[in-house]
Order: structure tokens, then C-alpha cells, then sequence
């Protein structure tokens, strides 16, 4: 065990410490099963797409519910910026403030609502409970508010700026009606926001019981030792790497509307204790979809911090105020209005990715060769033929994840910045005049190494009865995931046709309004991932189960791994 | 005299709990464990337990078992080899899973690898759909040849999983003749009989375990059967299944799956049957043992069931008593984490070595260690003493604590057990708000060894304002098992509007499900009075992705408790979800995806027991030592025997009361009775500190 330097703050104790923010986190994380339990939405209640926090009266992340989303971090900062900016001042027990907007607001797309409640004690502010939740939908001119082929952001839905949902107490009902009238099935989605509004009440009725007990001042200085013992923790891995200018770049395949090969630059300059990320060089942005704001590059950028370096440490200020990054306006990590946005989650892998290349010589042993770096999407919709009502069925389908130092990349999973559950075929089959045909493992997709990237995902989905329509996004589609030291790339994506006749045709990778018939089908191949390591030094039992599992063909193994079955002959 | 006799393995001790039929005399024995075949360490306990207590063995008329065999396979992976036959097209669904990662942030973590390697999953030419038709016809040419590949693969149990085979079975059964005709030493487990509900992963999932599990139960049941036989020739063996009642050897032969939370699933239970003798209908249990604390809540006497638990890492879709385990028990490790804070747990130095007081080699400050330092254990050791602590031990595992806090040992010690009762509460605060509830309108029930020396703190920190000790805090799994019923379900899965054109299909269902679950009374012998059924529905909005059960209890003597037309299923619905999620919608279309029929055998009950001895007076303490409760200062605390206390007696805090199983802690003003069934009924007297 190791000791910590004795102890030398006031009046908090490194026990009194944890009990009060054992306390905190539990009231982070009772508002989000309280959100989690009332929500309506299925990303919300299956998915776990929700986040919730506390945060000081300056704005600062506190304290994050256990289970809340590494996108979701930089954003409630955003939001935080935006409410003091235009209401510092005039914030009043009782008030709850609502926003979405990533230009003027601090989100990263709009389908995420979020809701910041403030807290009193004694007439004085002394905290924001907040929360974010992924709505099925936003308005925009297609359901789901997700689609990709739009190049503004009004396409997209009803961008909220920061405003008042309740003030004073009294719900803005004015305010709810304009909201739930450019949404779909607004029923729904008024569960949805009062969902996100009972989880900030939870949550201020428990943050005012701790300050209650504690009284403010043990609080406030609870709030700065946490982030001073976080900044210090993380400080001190950073020190631990090796000074140095880490360099990366990579591509994303397209936008899907009309540039491809976009670049993303990164020159990482680590000193002591301090970390620089300097994204200049990187494309401007483009009129598709996969731009970022610079919440969200923020969020990319302290996921893989702590990934890397301390998967354990807790989340808050801290960390986020740790990386100094610079970006320039207008590009591809710090888009400006009216970018769209919707589908900034596939860039997002793609900036962890290039930090985890950067600093893949600073820390070999964490290093990670590139995941399938994507959010395969697949959407089919159109009219079910046995109830004459519209369906809509999405889902972001895994893929590989990357070769380790020690282990090899997990077969079909999702990867870093997202973590969603599949569907599973039967629900698909029950819900949607669909039908799956198969859905397993890519063979030969991951690439080789001393450890072996993981497998892509095939599935193979056909209308019953009736035709549809196809909407894809693909990344790692052009531009397979690479190999670390010497591993080897994994095999791209792929989105393809397949005709009456079992005639197979490679689509775009991000298709759109592709029209199937029943009898064809659409067969989503997401991308493997790099391996880890020179392929010669893999060892003979690893190859047999490459074999054996008939993950690899033999063609795959003679062709990579020149030592294999040298034994046997 | 007749008995029935309880028996729950634990890993250190193998506990007994006989109770006299005709009285309701309850006598306890514990016997140390057999880690190795945990049925040696019945055999030979039961026979010490008869000779010790002046038991006949030939008077024992039932023998319930409670088993941690198929969970400690589980986690240890000693089950068997495994094959699986499923959908062409599909073979990859078990080993992606629902494709996420266990852990958000780590770069290393990956969800473990499944039971049957690719190779062993064999693909067979066939396909149902959605609604029950066979698309692609069962090739049983190409069935024969995979039977063969299996039989090659030398797999000692085969998992046969369909896609939509909850709705038709057809296939999977005939594979399953198939397998069995040419394979007859094989264990079989189809996704039908062992869960017929949808979601495939979870479907399979939970079939693979039950497979994997099949070779090792069996084993065990067989040669415990057999041995009990001989002892006790009148006793049947009753096996515990984690959804809170038992079942005959065969069927946990065949389902050994079921029995993978039967422990805890005891314990819930026996804090059921105290809750009813002490007249407390809303409890919170809270059962810390060595290494992990299991949190439940009851409400109207009702554990309350779950379908959504993992087991070692893997889903398992099956009824379990709802409870939630937390990693702070009595082995619980102090350790300080990178930012300098002092945690607690989650790991834990179980049994061997122990806390460092145990005097095994341990050396790391553990909770026991702490309570120790503070008085609140015995110097005089566990068990009556049979178990030593060694006191110096534990100071010179806390002390470089307390030199790094700049603390007091005792202040060190303090602060160990603040931080796991801070765990514990924010275990029990996150199962509150998920069912809505508010722990201050509860008591607190504690027992496990470790659950009565923390229930002060843990009451206080919530609000609560009473805590009941049961009679037999350490053994209370064991007595769970001698007051269960014995428990079947019958499912059927699928999409049925709850619309009153749908409702004859429904009804048809239940018409079928009932007459399994006759069957099932006829062939356990389960006479006409004793026949209980309930009806369960999982209903939800059409378009919802999860379901909430609508329950209809209690058809006594096999009457079929039917709700009265699908109004009443939806009104019942609306009903549920108000008080789930505090919202309903009643101009939505209700569907319902799981028909389920609970079928309930009433076993003989025992007569309540009620101690002769009375007292309205005070009890007499043995003797005092210095105990430090929340103070700076130790304080002159009486120390108790629970024996000698009988029902009526009252004391207040400070206190210590010690029995062979537990140490109960009474915080100074606190004010104990002991209730008339022997249970310790203990009145919080501050209402501070409702926050941490």
C-alpha cells in the first residue's frame, strides 16, 4: 500500500473528504437512476444515454454520476459558460435553466437536452445540479434528428439557447409548447423532460441535505481540495511520461456531401507536468455532418487522458481544466454556426484515435492500435405493411477494438467515446417488418500483430413485405484502422446492396434514401482494427486460435504471420 | 420429535438450523466448511448435529439445501465443456454479446470471453421468425452431422439455442431428441425450457451457464442424495432456487442455473419470516458478511423478484430475489487512493488470510481490525471464543493509517468503519430512488456476522429510526430455507395486445400454463389446500423497450387468480407505472410481452415459536469494557450475553450484546427490547445525521 503525504488542510480530513464526496457522487448518481427510471425514450432508458453532475457556482464540474458518458463531460461545462454569461446575477431559487444549442449554448449536438438546476442555502447560491439526456428525437427534417446529407444545423431540429424552463418555481409552460410542438410524439418527449426535471429536483433535494449537514464552508472547500487532489493526481501521470512533441495526423474518410480525406493534425508538447494539444493544421469544417465543437474535441481529448493514464480517476474539473488545446476556429474540432454536427460522435474516435497514436511511444504499455473508430450507423425506415404506421429503426453496430500491449482487440464491441447496447434480433423481428439473415464476425478483419486487432461485425438486414429505405453512416470505411509497432491495419467497412439475386454492390459510405425491396437487403460490414506489435513475434498458441476459432483463413495466417505452421512442417 | 433442517454453505462455516415441527423449537450447529466437495462438510455435520442435539436422523422429515456449488463454478470456471447448436447465420450472437465494454474508461477491460469457444458452436440449418413459423424448415441431414461434430468436440453438455424458439419450440425440441437418441450420456439444455422469454443473447446466455453448470450439479446432487438418503431416510432433499423458493433434486439437476443466488436468495427469506413474527411490513435488509454486503428491500412482506442480474460477469434472465451486493464486508481492505483520500474496499481479504487480526498472515487494516481496535468486538475472539483475534495485530495493521491521516488510532479505526457505512448507504440510497422509495419509512433488518456491528451507523446516516436484530443473525440464510415454499414458473413470450379482441389468445395461454403448473403439483405431491398460483404479466407501452410486471396474487387451493378482461390488465398497468415512474398514459396501447404463472406448493409450516421464559424487567450485562462509539473518548460500555436475555427485557445504549454468531452494537441512547419471538428490536434515539 502506498501512504499519502501527511495530511494538511483545515478542516477536511482525507476521511471526512471521502464521506462527504461519497455522499455527493451518490446524489449525482440518485438523480441519474431517477432520470433513468422516469425517461421515456428507449437511449435513455436502455441505452444509458444520460449524464448528470454537480457543479459550483462558477461553473466547475464537481462531481459526475458513476455511469455517465465521456461525451457528456466537457459539454455540461459548455452549458455552464453559457447560462453564467447570460444570466450571472439573475439566477434565483427556484430556476431551472433548459439548452441544446452546440453554437450558442455549449452542447455537442442537439439531440441532447440539457437541464441545470440551481441549489440554494440560506438565500445563497451554492451549486448547479445538472444533467444531459439524448431525446429520441429533436425535430429537424428527419426522425431521429440524427441523418447525415443536411449542411446546416437548422436542419437538424430546434436549436434551444440557454433559457429558462422554470423561474422562480413556476414552469415557463409557454416556453414547454413551442418545444414539444417541433418534436415528434411530443407524449413521449414531455415524459422525457420530466424526467430530466424530477432527476434535477432529486438532486437538489439531496445537495441541500449535505449542505445542511456540513454547513457551506466545508462544502466549498470539499469542492476545491477535490479538484486540486484530481489535478494533482492526473499531473503527476503526466509527469510521468516522457518530455517530448508527440506528432499524429489521420483522416476521416468523408463528410458524405462533398470533401473526403479530411485531416486531423495533432502535435502534443508534454513538459513536467503540463500537456499540450495542438490541433492546428487539422481541415476546416465541412458542409456535412461529422463536425465538432469544441466542447465535444475538449471531451475526446480528457477521455483519453484519463484512459490512458487513469481509467479510476474521478471526473471533474481537474481533469478538465488539465489539457491546454489549441484549435482553430472554423475547422473540423471547432466548428462555427451553422455547422451541422449530428453525427460529431464519429469524429470524436477519430481525435482519439490520433491522441492515442501520438502518444503511443509516451506510453507503450496503455497505447491501444486504432479501434474501428466509428459509429456504424445503420437506419432502415418506412411503412409497416401490417399496421400502415411509419417506423424508423436505428442502431450503431460495433466493431473492432484495437490491438493492447499485452492482449488482443476485442471482437465486435463499441469503442471508447460510445458504449450503446445492440438490439437484439428479436426485438428487431417483433418491432420492424424486418428480418436479420445473420449477424457474426468478419473473418480476416482484424489486423495482425504480436496481438491481433479485433473483428468488424457483418449483418444482413431485408424488408418483409414491403420496401423501405436505407440510410448509412460509415467511418474507417476508406481508410482502414491502423497498426502500432508494426501491427498491421484492420480491414475497412463497408456498406453493400444485395439484389434478388444475391448480386452484391458496394454503396457510399454514407448512403442515403437507398430504396430496398423485399427480397434484397443491405449487408453492414464495420471496420476490424489495427494490431498491436510485429506479427513475427506472434506466439504459436495464438495463431492455433486464430486457426482453430476459424476467425482467420489459412490464406490470412501464410499471408501475415510468416512463422506460422512452421512447426508442423 | 419430527425436524426440518435447513443447510447453508458459506465459505467458512456450513451452517445447520433444525426446527422442531410440532413446537417450533429451534436449535443452530455450525460445522466448518469442505470448500473441496461442500457435501462432506453436510454429511458429516448433519451427523455430529444429531448427535450433538439428541437428533434421531430418522425423524429429520426434510432436508432443505441452499447452495453456492454452481456460483462458485461460475466464478472459478470449473464447469463443464460446453457445445452449442444454433441458428445458421447466428453462431457469433453469444460472443458479441449486447457489444459493450464493462468498464467506460479502461483500455484493458473486455467482458469475459463466453463458456463455449467458436469451435464448439455449431450452426444448424433453420430459421423461425417472429411469429412462430419455421421460414426455413429444421434440415435434420445437416442436424446429424453437427450431432456428430459435437459428439467430436467431446462436450459434456450442449446448449441448444433457437432464435425465436420462446415462441416455437419445435425445432429446439427435436434437436434435442436428436442429441439424446444418439449422445445418451450428454447433458441437454434447450433456450425453451430453460427460459422461454425473448431476447436472444440473454436467452442463450442464460442456457450456456445452465449447460456449463449441468456436469458439475449433478455430480454433487447425486452423491448428496445418495449420502443423505442413507442418514436420513425420511428426508427428502429440497434444493433453494435464487427466485426465494425450493425445488426437488431432479428439477435443479436439470435447471442447475437456478440455484446460482441461492444463498443471499435465503437470506431474504429468513428477513421475511422476522419481518412477519416482529410486525414490520416495509424492512430494509442488510446481510454483510466477510467480503460483501447484500442489500434488499421488503415491502409488504415481499422481497420482490428480479429478471436482470449477471452472474460472474454473465447475464442471467431468470426470477431471483431482488438484492444488490456491495463490496464492504468485515474483510474489507483500508487503502488510500492516488488523490490521497482513504478508501475502503472493494477488496477484501476474505477468509484466508483474514483481517490481520485473525493472526493468518494477514497484514492489511481490515474492518474487523477496526472494530476490534475500538472495543466493539470481543478481545476474547469469535465464536465464543473458538475463533481467536489477535488485538495487537490489528493496531500494527491500522497504525501507519492513522501516522498518515495525523490521526489517533482510534480516530483511524473510526474512520475505516465511516467509510464502509458510507459505501453501504450509498448502496441502499441508489436501490431506494430506483423503486421510489424513501429508506426513512423503513426499519433496518441486519444480520450476516458483520450486519449488527454496523447497523447503528448505517440507520442513523439514513434516518431510519429502528433496527431489528433477528434471532439467529449469522444463520439466518439457513433458517430462510425451512419456512420457503416449494416454486415453479411456467412463461410464454411474445407480443399480445392487451385489447379485448387479443384477450382469448391470452387466455388460451394461461389456460396451458395453468395445466402445466397442475402437473407440476401432481408430480411434487403437492396436496389440493397446499396449492398456491399467481399470475404475472410484463407489460409494457407499445414502443417502450422494457417491461414492468402487473401481478395478480394468490389464488388459493390452484384457483387461477385471472384478472377479469384486458381492462383490468391495463388498468392495473396504468397503475404500476404511475407508482413506478410517476406517470401513465391511458390513451396508449398496452401490450403484454411475458405470461408468466407462478405455481407455489405450501410445505408444512412450523408452529410459531414462542420462548416460555418472559421478563419485563432490564437485563443483567456480564461485564463491561471500553468501547469507542462516535466520541474522542472511550466509554464504560456493559457487555451482554444474548443468551441470557429473554423476551420482554429491554436495555439502552451503550451496549454490546455478543452471541456465538454476531455482535450487536447499541449506540448510547439507543433503546433495546427483545421481542417475544427473540428478536432484537432496537429503537435509534437521534434523529441527526440524517446526511453522511
Amino acid at each position: 500500500m502506498s501512504f499519502p503525504e501527511r495530511a494538511n488542510a483545515g478542516t477536511l480530513d482525507p476521511v471526512r473528504l471521502e464521506i462527504m464526496f461519497n455522499a455527493l457522487r451518490s446524489a449525482a448518481d440518485e438523480s441519474f437512476i431517477a432520470l433513468m427510471k422516469s425517461a421515456y425514450s428507449t437511449n435513455i432508458k436502455e441505452r444509458r444515454d444520460h449524464s448528470t453532475a454537480v457543479m459550483d457556482p462558477s461553473g466547475r464540474l464537481i462531481v459526475q454520476a458513476d455511469a455517465s458518458l465521456p461525451i457528456h463531460l466537457a459539454s455540461m461545462g459548455g452549458l455552464m459558460e453559457a447560462l453564467l454569461g447570460k444570466f450571472g446575477g439573475d439566477i434565483h431559487e427556484g430556476d431551472m435553466f433548459i439548452a441544446n444549442d452546440p453554437h450558442v449554448a455549449g452542447g455537442t449536438h442537439l439531440p441532447d437536452i440539457n437541464m441545470a438546476m440551481p441549489v440554494f442555502h440560506d438565500g445563497e447560491l451554492v451549486a448547479f445540479i445538472c444533467n444531459i439526456a439524448h431525446h429520441a428525437d429533436i425535430g429537424g427534417s428527419v426522425p431521429g434528428s440524427m441523418a447525415g446529407g443536411m449542411t446546416e444545423i437548422y436542419q437538424e431540429g430546434l436549436r434551444v439557447p440557454v433559457v429558462r424552463l422554470f423561474r422562480q418555481g413556476e414552469l415557463q409552460q409557454d416556453l414547454l409548447d413551442i418545444v414539444l410542438l417541433n418534436v415528434r410524439v411530443p407524449v413521449e418527449r414531455r415524459g422525457d423532460y420530466y424526467a430530466q426535471i424530477a432527476a434535477c429536483r432529486l438532486g437538489a433535494t439531496r445537495l441541500s441535505e449535505i449542505f445542511s449537514h456540513y454547513g457551506v464552508a466545508a462544502v466549498r472547500e470539499g469542492f476545491e481540495q477535490v479538484i486540486e487532489r484530481t489535478s494533482k493526481r492526473m499531473r503527476a501521470a503526466i509527469a510521468d511520461l516522457p518530455d517530448g512533441i508527440y506528432r499524429f495526423e489521420d483522416v476521416m474518410d468523408d463528410d458524405g456531401v462533398e470533401t473526403s480525406d479530411i485531416a486531423i493534425k495533432l502535435e502534443i508538447t508534454i513538459s513536467g507536468d503540463d500537456i499540450h494539444f495542438d490541433f492546428r493544421g487539422t481541415a476546416p469544417q465541412v458542409a456535412g455532418n461529422i463536425n465538432v465543437t469544441l466542447n465535444a474535441t475538449q471531451a475526446a481529448v480528457c477521455y483519453t487522458l484519463i484512459a490512458l493514464l487513469d481509467p479510476d480517476a474521478p471526473n471533474n474539473q481537474g481533469v478538465l481544466d488539465l489539457p491546454r488545446i489549441t484549435v482553430e476556429k472554423g475547422t473540423l474540432l471547432d466548428a462555427v454556426f451553422p455547422a451541422p454536427v449530428a453525427a460529431r460522435a464519429n469524429t470524436c474516435q477519430r481525435i482519439i484515435d490520433v491522441i492515442l497514436g501520438a502518444l503511443a511511444d509516451a506510453r507503450p504499455e496503455a497505447a491501444v492500435a486504432a479501434a474501428n473508430g466509428a459509429n456504424t450507423t445503420a437506419v432502415f425506415s418506412g411503412v409497416d405493411p401490417r399496421t400502415g404506421d411509419s417506423y424508423v429503426y436505428l442502431e450503431t453496430i460495433g466493431g473492432g477494438f484495437g490491438g493492447r500491449s499485452a492482449k488482443d482487440g476485442k471482437d465486435g464491441v463499441q469503442v471508447h467515446i460510445t458504449n450503446t447496447s445492440n438490439l437484439p434480433v428479436e426485438s428487431i423481428e417483433q418491432e420492424y417488418p424486418l428480418m436479420v439473415r445473420s449477424y457474426g464476425f468478419i473473418e480476416d478483419s482484424g489486423g495482425a500483430g504480436r496481438f491481433r486487432g479485433g473483428l468488424g461485425l457483418e449483418r444482413i438486414v431485408e424488408p418483409v413485405g414491403h420496401t423501405c429505405t436505407f440510410n448509412g453512416a460509415g467511418e474507417r470505411f476508406t481508410h482502414g484502422p491502423w497498426g502500432l509497432f508494426g501491427g498491421c491495419s484492420g480491414k475497412p467497412g463497408e456498406f453493400r446492396h444485395i439484389d434478388g439475386g444475391g448480386t452484391q454492390s458496394r454503396l457510399p459510405n454514407k448512403p442515403n434514401g437507398v430504396k430496398l425491396r423485399p427480397s434484397e437487403a443491405i449487408m453492414i460490414r464495420s471496420p476490424g482494427a489495427g494490431g498491436y506489435g510485429d506479427p513475427g513475434e506472434r506466439e504459436a498458441a495464438d495463431l492455433e486460435g486464430d486457426a482453430v476459432s476459424g476467425k482467420f483463413s489459412d490464406e490470412f495466417l501464410a499471408g501475415h504471420y510468416p512463422h506460422h505452421g512452421r512447426d508442423e512442417k | 420429535m419430527n425436524w426440518f433442517v435447513g443447510v447453508d454453505v458459506g465459505g467458512t462455516f456450513t451452517d445447520f438450523f433444525a426446527a422442531s415441527v410440532a413446537d417450533g423449537t429451534l436449535r443452530y450447529f455450525k460445522h466448518p466448511s469442505t470448500p473441496h466437495n461442500p457435501g462432506e462438510a453436510i454429511v458429516s455435520g448433519l451427523t455430529e448435529m444429531c448427535a450433538a442435539l439428541g437428533i434421531d436422523p430418522a425423524e429429520i422429515l426434510r432436508v432443505c439445501h441452499g447452495t453456492t456449488v454452481a456460483t462458485n463454478a461460475l466464478i472459478q470456471r470449473r464447469g463443464g465443456s460446453v457445445a452449442m447448436i444454433t441458428t445458421a447465420g447466428f453462431r457469433d450472437l453469444l460472443e458479441i454479446g449486447r457489444q459493450t465494454r464493462p468498464h467506460m474508461f479502461s483500455l484493458q477491460a473486455d467482458q469475459p470471453a463466453p463458456l463455449v469457444p467458436r469451435e464448439r458452436r455449431f450452426e444448424v440449418i433453420e430459421r423461425i421468425d417472429a411469429q412462430g413459423e419455421a421460414v426455413v424448415a429444421l434440415d435434420e441431414e445437416h442436424a446429424a452431422g453437427v450431432i456428430e461434430a459435437v459428439e467430436e468436440s467431446g462436450a459434456g453438455a450442449c446448449a441448444v439455442c433457437g432464435l425465436f424458439a420462446f415462441v416455437n419450440d419445435a425445432h429446439e425440441r427435436r434437436i434435442g431428441e436428436m442429441l439424446r437418441d444418439r449422445l445418451p450420456g450428454l447433458h441437454v439444455s434447450l433456450s425453451s425450457e430453460v427460459r422461454r422469454e425473448f431476447r436472444e443473447f440473454e436467452r442463450f446466455s442464460t442456457t450456456v451457464l445452465n449447460a456449463y453448470l449441468q456436469p458439475v450439479m449433478c455430480d454433487y446432487l447425486d452423491f448428496l442424495q445418495s449420502r443423505i438418503a442413507e442418514l436420513a431416510p425420511r428426508a427428502p432433499v429440497r434444493i433453494y432456487q435464487s427466485s426465494g423458493g425450493l425445488m426437488s433434486v431432479d428439477t435443479a439437476k436439470a435447471f442447475p442455473i437456478r440455484t446460482a443466488l441461492s444463498g443471499p436468495a435465503a437470506g431474504a427469506v429468513g428477513a421475511v419470516h422476522t419481518a412477519r413474527q416482529v410486525g414490520r411490513p416495509k424492512v430494509v435488509t442488510l446481510d454483510m458478511g466477510g467480503t460483501s454486503a447484500d442489500v434488499a428491500l421488503i415491502r409488504d412482506y415481499d422481497a420482490g423478484i428480479s429478471t436482470d442480474r449477471d452472474v460472474a460477469g454473465f447475464p442471467v434472465r431468470l426470477p431471483m430475489v431482488d438484492i444488490n451486493t456491495v463490496g464492504a464486508g468485515g474483510g474489507s481492505i483500508a487503502w488510500f487512493d492516488k488523490d490521497g483520500l482513504l478508501k475502503v474496499g472493494p477488496a477484501s481479504a476474505g477468509a484466508d488470510p483474514g483481517p490481520a487480526c485473525y493472526g493468518k498472515g494477514g497484514s492489511d487494516a481490515a474492518v474487523t481490525d477496526a472494530n476490534l481496535a475500538l472495543g466493539r468486538l470481543s478481545p476474547g475472539g469469535l465464536i465464543g471464543g473458538r475463533m481467536e483475534l489477535d488485538t495487537v495485530a490489528a493496531r500494527t495493521a491500522i497504525a501507519p493509517i492513522a501516522d498518515a491521516l495525523g490521526f489517533s488510532l482510534e480516530k483511524a479505526a473510526q474512520g475505516i468503519l465511516g467509510i464502509v457505512v458510507a459505501n453501504m448507504v450509498r448502496a441502499i440510497r441508489a436501490i431506494s430512488v430506483e423503486r421510489g422509495l424513501d429508506p426513512r419509512d423503513y426499519a433496518l433488518m441486519a444480520f450476516g456476522g458483520a450486519g449488527p456491528l454496523h447497523a447503528a451507523e448505517v440507520a442513523r446516516v439514513l434516518g431510519m429510526n429502528e433496527i431489528i436484530i433477528p434471532v439467529a443473525p449469522g444463520i439466518l440464510c439457513a433458517q430462510g430455507l425451512i419456512v420457503s415454499d416449494l416454486r415453479e414458473e411456467f412463461v410464454r413470450s411474445g407480443r399480445f395486445p392487451a385489447t379485448s379482441e387479443h384477450y382469448a389468445e391470452i387466455e388460451r395461454l394461461l389456460e396451458e400454463l395453468v395445466a402445466a403448473a397442475q402437473s407440476w403439483f401432481d408430480n411434487e405431491d403437492v396436496a389440493e389446500p397446499d396449492r398456491r398460483l399467481s399470475i404475472a404479466f410484463d407489460a409494457r407501452y407499445v414502443g417502450q423497450n422494457f417491461e414492468l410486471p402487473i401481478i395478480f396474487t394468490d389464488g388459493e387451493r390452484g384457483k387461477v387468480p385471472a384478472p377479469d378482461g384486458a381492462g383490468a390488465v391495463t388498468a392495473a398497468f396504468h397503475d404500476v407505472h404511475e407508482r413506478f415512474y410517476g406517470f401513465h398514459s391511458v390513451q396508449e396501447p398496452v401490450e403484454i410481452v411475458n405470461i408468466r404463472v407462478i405455481a407455489s406448493g405450501r410445505l408444512a409450516r412450523l408452529a410459531d415459536c414462542v420462548e416460555g421464559k418472559a421478563s419485563d424487567g432490564e437485563a443483567t450485562a456480564t461485564g463491561s469494557r471500553a468501547v469507542w462509539f462516535d466520541g474522542d473518548h472511550p466509554v464504560d460500555t456493559p457487555i451482554y450475553d444474548r443468551d441470557t436475555l429473554v423476551a420482554g427485557m429491554t436495555l439502552t445504549g451503550p451496549a454490546i450484546v455478543e452471541q456465538l454468531d454476531t455482535t450487536t452494537v447499541v449506540f448510547p441512547g439507543d433503546r433495546l427490547t427483545v421481542d417475544p419471538s427473540m428478536n432484537l428490536v432496537i429503537a435509534v434515539a437521534s434523529k441527526e445525521g440524517q446526511v453522511q
